[in-house]
């Protein structure tokens, strides 16, 4: 019998210890232990330096970084929302913020810095920045970490084989169609890949028309627009010339996979991956650039100009338990030691205006320097990323549309009104 | 007589308290990890979900919801679909295998290594595999054809591909399950029946195929509950970009892309308690229907 009991006994115990080991704060050396929770491991050496200046200065800190690739962040975080065991430190990306900020679930920053300098969001961070850290209220959920811009990626050896000059700021999308198909008639490969992207692909142009996707209140859809219109088609369509693969191509080759296989001479790529591209490609250096998207020729209105711009940024949760520390290194990410160390690391371009060019000088230490200057360039007319709290629910309908306007099965007419109504009806549903 | 009775009886006590005690594990992770998300499905399944973990009692909103969505008869089609070309040709060619690899040759064991390897491998990596070697352009198959088909993009032809890549990576286990039911044959049935100038195929119709049913019936319901449940298969050939995926979107995808892709978790549940259902269904007419044709005498 008493066997038994210890028998019993054991694993209850083993249960205990676990749980204990889990909250495992409580710390051995008097320190503050901190989680920090990114998705991207390219950028895990950057964060880590960025943290390591931070307790440089305060020995009673340390700070984790820890990586959970894209796919699972999501639902780790939801997960760890629901049970308040939230990391302490997180990036908090635009998708999803709005509904973590309306939840309550990320804490308010706006007054982060009104006992140092309260004008200092608005000082140091652009619009677009700022717009990308805000709650459905207008206030500031995160502290601005990066900001991109999408430009055009192009392969200069088929360029000089079809006797056509670089794009250069002078583009228009009639430059872009007559050099797709020169490179096409010259060397057989593909020229702009024009695929059912919306960042990375219709969206530039729906604003570089003077379109928009979401109207001024941030709830009505644009499809109704004739400018909006307009440039859909235009991207649409241009799947139906022979230089352009059709969606069936991209659904089993993503552009950028082509384009580094030599398979055709350009498409749009976000600044992100453009230092992973150069470090995973060895082969391809010297070979392509990059350049500034293309204007539209006759816009309906504005100056033609537009690129989709986004950014991360860095966030905590209400309930944690060390409030004041974590707000403290919030601080350090967001002043401009912690952004000009993120920006050197070659992670990303820095929120923090005038901090831009930290991330241009990383692509020195290549033997073929990439004319990365106009990416930062674009911030002049960038466009923030289209987005509202109910992007979750229409996103997925309007990308199931656009396919069924590439593949014939919906006129593009319908296809217009069906995405129109899809954003209407993820806003009322609610 | 009393005093044995006593000490049975203890002895039975204690012995069933080793028993509890020896189940404990198993049910307690099947009430943690099973029965107890089930319960709560069905409670989503009645329920509007909203974001980190709330809900709302809808009643029967999302059935109504289902019921009346194209897509969701969509999938249940693709679904069956799916299990049409997949059962009855994989268990064809998992039980000629399995004869195969029973019949004596040299390196069998080799052989029936080789076969069972696509079950060790991850099915995502299969997936990945197969992909490239379905590549419109640049794949293996197409050069060998000297086509061009859209094996993965064409609407028509994007369901056989994944059931061909199904039907590969069951093969060798199927056949190994079969294997064993074949080895339980006697020899003497055989030897008996040659020695009455049976043909080979005469013996395998008249001796294998009957004394190997109850397996061959295992192995089809198995099978066909998991034709019924696929979704890493397809969701790994069938990206979201691809304009074939309203045809090859199967009940268990639609569930995933209703939850976790547009965060509609309530309807996402009543997929899947849908499809639940449909599974207990097939699986009582199989039950119902075995009485016709599997042989438990030896």
């Amino acid at each position: 019998m008493k066997k038994l009991k210890k028998v019993a006994v054991l694993p209850a115990v083993c249960a205990a210890a676990l749980a204990l080991g889990g909250c495992g704060t409580g710390s051995a050396d008097g320190k503050t232990h901190l989680t920090f929770q990114i998705w991207d491991v390219a950028q895990r050496d950057g964060m880590q330096m960025m943290c390591d200046a931070y307790t440089a200065e305060h020995p009673d800190v340390e700070i984790e970084v820890q990586v959970t690739s894209w796919s699972e962040y999501w639902t780790k975080l939801e997960a760890a929302a629901i049970s308040n065991q939230m990391p302490d430190i997180f990036w908090m990306h635009t998708n999803e913020i709005l509904k973590y900020a309306d939840y309550g679930k990320i804490a308010d920053l706006t007054d982060l810095y009104d006992e140092t300098d309260p004008g200092y969001y608005e000082e140091h961070f652009s619009e677009v920045s700022l717009m990308n850290v805000q709650g459905s209220d207008g206030r500031y959920y995160g502290v601005p970490k990066d900001k991109d811009t999408v430009g055009l990626v192009y392969n200069k050896e088929m360029f000089d084989a079809a006797g056509v000059a670089y794009p250069d700021e002078t583009w228009t999308w009639d430059d872009l169609c007559e050099a797709s198909q020169k490179i096409y008639d010259a060397t057989g490969k593909y020229g702009y890949m024009a695929y059912g992207d919306d960042q990375l692909g219709y969206w530039n142009f729906v604003y570089q028309n003077g379109g928009c996707i979401l109207k001024e209140d941030g709830v009505t859809g644009g499809f109704d627009e004739q400018a909006t219109q307009d440039a859909m088609r235009f991207y649409i369509d241009l799947q139906k010339e022979d230089w352009c693969p059709d969606q069936n191509y991209f659904a089993e080759t993503s552009p950028g996979t082509a384009f580094f296989s030599e398979q055709g001479a350009m498409f749009l790529e976000g600044n992100w991956n453009i230092l992973a591209e150069m470090n995973n490609y060895p082969n391809m250096e010297g070979k392509w650039d990059v350049a500034v998207l293309p204007m539209c020729p006759d816009p309906a209105s504005g100056e033609g100009r537009a690129t989709i711009s986004n950014g991360l940024c860095y966030a905590t949760s209400p309930a944690n338990k060390n409030l004041d520390i974590v707000k403290d290194v919030l601080r350090f990410f967001g002043s401009e030691e912690g952004q000009r160390i993120q920006g050197e690391s070659g992670a990303a371009i820095p929120a923090y205006e005038g901090l831009e060019q930290t991330w241009i000088d990383v692509f020195d230490q290549f033997d073929y320097r990439l004319n990365v200057e106009c990416f930062v360039d674009m911030f002049d007319y960038s466009v923030q990323s289209v987005n509202n709290k109910y992007r979750s629910v229409w996103k997925p309908d309007v990308s199931e549309i656009l396919l069924k306007i590439y593949s014939g099965e919906m006129s593009f007419e319908d296809g217009m009104a069906g995405m129109q109504n899809a954003l209407k009806a993820a806003a009322e549903e609610d | 007589m009393s005093n044995v009775a006593v000490k049975a009886s203890k002895h039975a006590r204690s012995e069933s308290r080793w028993a509890y005690l020896m189940v404990a594990p198993t049910v307690i992770g099947l009430l943690v990890l099973n029965i107890y998300p089930f319960l709560d499905t069905i409670k989503l399944s009645f329920s509007k979900t909203l974001p980190f973990g709330l809900y709302e009692l809808r009643g029967l909103e999302n059935y109504i919801e289902m019921f009346t969505s194209p897509e969701f008869w969509r999938a249940n089609l693709n679904t069956l679909y799916f299990c049409v070309l997949t059962v009855p040709l994989g268990l064809f060619l998992s039980l000629i295998v399995a004869v195969m690899l029973n019949a004596k040759i040299k390196g069998q064991t080799a052989f029936r290594a080789i076969f069972f390897l696509p079950m060790v491998v991850a099915p995502a990596a299969v997936a990945m595999v197969w992909k490239w070697m379905f590549n419109t352009e640049y794949g293996i198959i197409n050069t060998i054809l000297m086509n061009k088909v859209n094996w993965i993009t064409d609407p028509n032809i994007v369901m056989v591909t994944c059931a061909i890549v199904a039907i590969w990576s069951a093969i060798g286990y199927d056949a190994v399950l079969l294997l064993s039911g074949l080895q339980n044959i006697s020899k003497s049935y055989y030897e008996a029946a040659s020695l009455d100038g049976a043909t080979k195929l005469q013996q395998f119709f008249y001796i294998t195929l009957p004394m190997v049913s109850p397996t061959l019936f295992v192995v089809m319901i198995m099978r066909l509950m998991s034709s019924l449940k696929v979704y890493d298969l397809i969701y790994m050939l069938v990206e979201e970009a691809n304009p074939a995926l309203s045809k090859a979107q199967s009940l268990m995808y639609l569930f995933y892309r209703e939850s976790f892709v547009t965060g509609n978790r309530g309807l996402g549940s009543s997929v899947v308690i849908w499809t639940v259902a449909l599974i207990g269904l097939v699986t009582a007419v199989q039950f119902w229907g075995q009485k016709k044709w599997v042989n438990y005498e030896v």
